[in-house]
């Protein structure tokens, strides 16, 4: 458990089409939301932060290591990073089992099972995704998330497909899981109600600009 | 993400679309056909009297049927016959039909042969008078190792008043069967007696009208500057002989002086198929293989070539190699058939051929052998009579192996085309793609020079115990390189419908691209790669065109079932056999299809957790 989080910033600027996202913003906060109306390129500041979006160019420093610096040509690859992303599309692996998806990233079969009691899918662990309710698959790819050991947390709008008591619950559980092993998480979500359950410290995205709309607290 | 399902559609769809066209509409494709060729037809009579070659009185006669009368209301000859003017027109109809592409073109066509069979050539002769539209051209069907001589004897004919003539060379053996079956043509030129009494069995040649115009000889010819050897005993130390296909006459001559001289026993392992003379010359002239029987003009005309010796003149009257002319019962212009073919049987004609290095018939026989004999003439001409289950097995195996050689490859093309951008990607794509357009032929040829025993790819293989040409390596290069397209474009498909972020969210899960290409793409995209691998396992099953040109056409070892039906067409005696191969062929590429589209739907249903929602 690490005692001191510096926080991460970021100043990229990425094309999307025939506009630019251009992003600046810093922040200490272990629990960062951040809302806006969907196209405002909330998704593409997650994937820039996991390091699957190239097109990128900027900097992007998180908890004092460098992971992205196109002046120096610097790029932290994803898979060094260790961030436990949950896409806006609950994808999940279509050809391996609940079991597996969540064991992707070469998980303990006990650890398996724990997160599944958890997430309530303990039942469903030999299924295939196709035979799962779109609220299952979300749970079984925050799982998977949670279970890859990630030093952030990166959540896009990881409980859309379920009803609100779900959804409360389900982000009380993430708050908590994430507070006891002390993993930063960053949420990204249309809905601000999400945010206030698991945010400290709200961020508002109109149309490629960011501003400080809120603290927890 | 609505684009996730299109490209989903996009990637294995694109590849069974190839096949979904249709033909284009009956009526529509024959007019269009008919304007296609009113339009070539202008532009001949343009070319034509630029050249100064007709005057403008014939092409305003021509000009006079008006052409754009539907097809369908074209009036059958038989009834027409009597009306001069609507004779004219119905002609005119009937043969413009024989270009335009479309169905009921087709059916026009074939019923009005009905209307004319070869049983009445006097009436149907008149009924395709000229006058009906077509420029006066004798049509020549003429054995391939006439290819030089002719045309110096037509242009002979047409300074003593002759009609222009146009040629169709190729084998006796395959002009012959095409004579019988309504090819508009005037005078067949056989290299053998048997093929001609063979057309007079079928009336396709009238009795007794076919008349001896030159003879030949075989050599055995080596590539220039090669040892020879200096009689045909030597010929078994020389590892491979090329010989013409069992059917064609050159082929059966040197069979026939083979089995005179007593070595057919110790050549016939040797033998490489191919298929005509002219094959044969230029497999010796290029050096592929190290001897090749031919006639001996054809030796004379090539520098690449030597003269070894020659095979020993035959004393039976059977294995002589005598040219026979004849006009055909269905000749469009049955006078100047009958004309040309005196003129090259006259003192005038011999002296081109004897100019040429034909021998020349001392006291010509005048009429062919079968109507002297009076009795029924002897069998068809006959040759080994290629086996169903040999072609069968060597299909299957060089599909097989050149399926399994190819998947590596292709799977590294299309992951590589699917996934990565990089400069010359287009040039990379394109080059891959390239036998599919181009000829298979031009592909073998290509794959000749490249891989033959002249270049030094082709050395080296060879001491790597890998000779191509000729041997079932070289047939599964072809069908390797010819089935390629449809793999790679197939298997790129099967990736480019993986949505990107599976390999994403993996990389995130700490597994580098390596690792996530084996434990997601690869197995999200196997149905489409397996789908791949049928499809060219079948392109590979049907391939032709560029196995006969790479690896001959040798019995027991490169004859696929392809090319074992196209010797069997060649060889009357043939019929069930190319039956039991026409069935295997359509067989197996049907079962192929059916896989490739089965493996094509588990494809799309593998990725179907995403749209499902």
């Amino acid at each position: 458990m690490r005692a001191e989080w510096r926080g991460w910033s970021l100043s990229v600027e990425v094309p999307l089409g025939e506009r630019a996202l251009s992003v600046t913003l810093s922040t200490a906060s272990r629990a960062v939301g951040i809302v806006g109306p969907s196209g405002a390129g909330k998704s593409t500041l997650l994937r820039v932060l996991a390091g699957v979006e190239r097109r990128g160019r900027g900097r992007l420093e998180v908890d004092g290591e460098t992971w992205l610096d196109s002046a120096s040509g610097t790029y932290l690859p994803p898979w060094l990073r260790r961030v436990g992303w949950v896409p806006q599309e609950a994808s999940l692996f279509p050809h391996l089992s609940v079991r597996d998806n969540l064991g992707y990233a070469g998980v303990e079969p006990e650890r398996v099972l724990e997160i599944a009691a958890l997430l309530e899918v303990r039942d469903l662990l030999d299924r295939r995704p196709r035979r799962l309710s779109g609220g299952e698959r979300q749970r079984v790819a925050l799982g998977r998330a949670l279970l890859s050991s990630p030093r952030l947390l990166l959540l896009d709008e990881p409980f859309s497909a379920l009803d609100r008591p779900l959804r409360d619950k389900l982000s009380r559980l993430v708050r908590e899981w994430a507070e006891e092993r002390a993993v930063p998480l960053v949420l990204v979500s249309h809905d601000e109600e999400d945010t206030r359950v698991l945010a400290d410290e709200r961020w508002r995205l109109v149309a490629g600009e960011l501003a400080l709309s809120g603290r927890a607290t | 993400m609505v684009h996730v399902a299109e490209r989903v559609e996009l990637g294995l769809r694109t590849v069974v679309r190839v096949s979904a066209t249709g033909p284009p509409s009956d009526e529509g494709g024959a007019m269009r056909g008919n304007i296609a060729e009113r339009r070539a037809r202008a532009r001949w009579r343009l070319a034509a009297a630029l050249r100064g070659r007709i005057t403008w009185r014939p092409v305003i006669s021509r000009l006079r049927p008006a052409p754009t009368r539907p097809l369908r209301a074209a009036p059958s000859p038989l009834r027409a016959g009597t009306a001069g003017e609507r004779a004219v027109l119905g002609g005119a109809a009937v043969r413009r039909a024989a270009v335009p592409r479309g169905v009921l073109a087709r059916a026009v066509l074939a019923v009005s042969a009905l209307w004319a069979p070869p049983a009445a050539p006097a009436h149907a002769q008149d009924v395709r008078s000229p006058g009906g539209g077509e420029p006066e051209t004798l049509v020549v069907l003429a054995a391939s190792s006439l290819t030089d001589v002719l045309p110096r004897l037509a242009s002979a004919w047409r300074a003593r008043g002759g009609l222009p003539v146009r040629f169709s060379f190729d084998a006796t053996s395959r002009l012959a069967p095409q004579a019988t079956q309504g090819a508009r043509a005037d005078v067949f030129f056989a290299a053998d007696e048997a093929w001609m009494r063979w057309l007079e069995e079928r009336r396709a040649v009238e009795s007794g009208a076919a008349r001896a115009v030159a003879g030949n000889e075989l050599v055995v010819v080596v590539p220039s500057g090669r040892d020879a050897p200096g009689d045909a005993a030597g010929l078994a130390a020389l590892g491979r002989v090329a010989l013409a296909g069992e059917n064609v006459p050159a082929g059966r001559y040197a069979y026939e002086a083979l089995v005179r001289v007593g070595v057919w026993g110790a050549v016939e392992g040797l033998v490489v198929r191919g298929g005509s003379v002219r094959a044969v010359l230029e497999w010796v002239a290029r050096g592929e293989v190290p001897a090749g029987i031919v006639y001996r003009t054809d030796a004379v005309a090539e520098d690449a070539v030597s003269v070894a010796f020659a095979l020993p003149a035959a004393g039976s009257a059977g294995a002589e190699i005598r040219y026979w002319a004849a006009p055909l019962t269905s000749a469009p212009h049955p006078a100047g058939a009958r004309d040309f073919v005196s003129f090259v049987a006259g003192p005038e004609g011999s002296a081109v051929f004897a100019a040429a290095g034909f021998r020349v018939p001392g006291p010509p026989p005048g009429t062919s052998g079968a109507a002297q004999a009076g009795g029924p003439g002897p069998a068809p001409p006959s040759g080994a009579v290629p086996s169903p289950a040999s072609a069968v097995r060597i299909s299957l195996l060089v599909a097989l192996i050149a399926t399994v050689a190819g998947l590596a490859p292709a799977v590294a093309l299309g992951w590589l085309l699917a996934r990565h951008d990089f400069p010359g990607k287009t040039l990379l794509s394109t080059a891959v793609l390239a036998p599919l357009v181009i000829p298979p032929v031009v592909t073998g040829f290509l794959l000749l020079t490249a891989l033959g025993t002249q270049s030094p790819l082709g050395r080296l293989l060879a001491q790597l115990g890998l000779p191509v040409p000729f041997t079932l390596v070289g047939a599964t290069v072809a069908a390797l390189v010819v089935g390629l397209p449809l793999y790679v474009i197939s298997i790129r498909g099967a990736f480019e419908a993986v949505d990107p972020l599976y390999e994403e969210l993996s990389w995130t899960l700490g597994v580098p691209p390596r690792r996530t290409f084996v434990r997601v793409s690869l197995p999200l995209a196997l149905p489409g790669i397996v789908a791949g691998a049928v499809l060219a396992f079948a392109r590979a099953l049907g391939e032709f065109g560029a196995t006969v040109v790479l690896a001959g056409n040798v019995e027991g070892s490169t004859r696929t079932i392809a090319l074992a039906v196209y010797t069997l067409l060649e060889s009357p005696s043939g019929r069930e056999t190319t039956w039991v191969l026409v069935g295997a062929s359509v067989g197996l590429s049907l079962l192929a299809l059916l896989g490739f589209e089965r493996l094509s739907r588990r494809q799309r249903r593998r990725l179907e957790d995403r749209h499902a929602r």
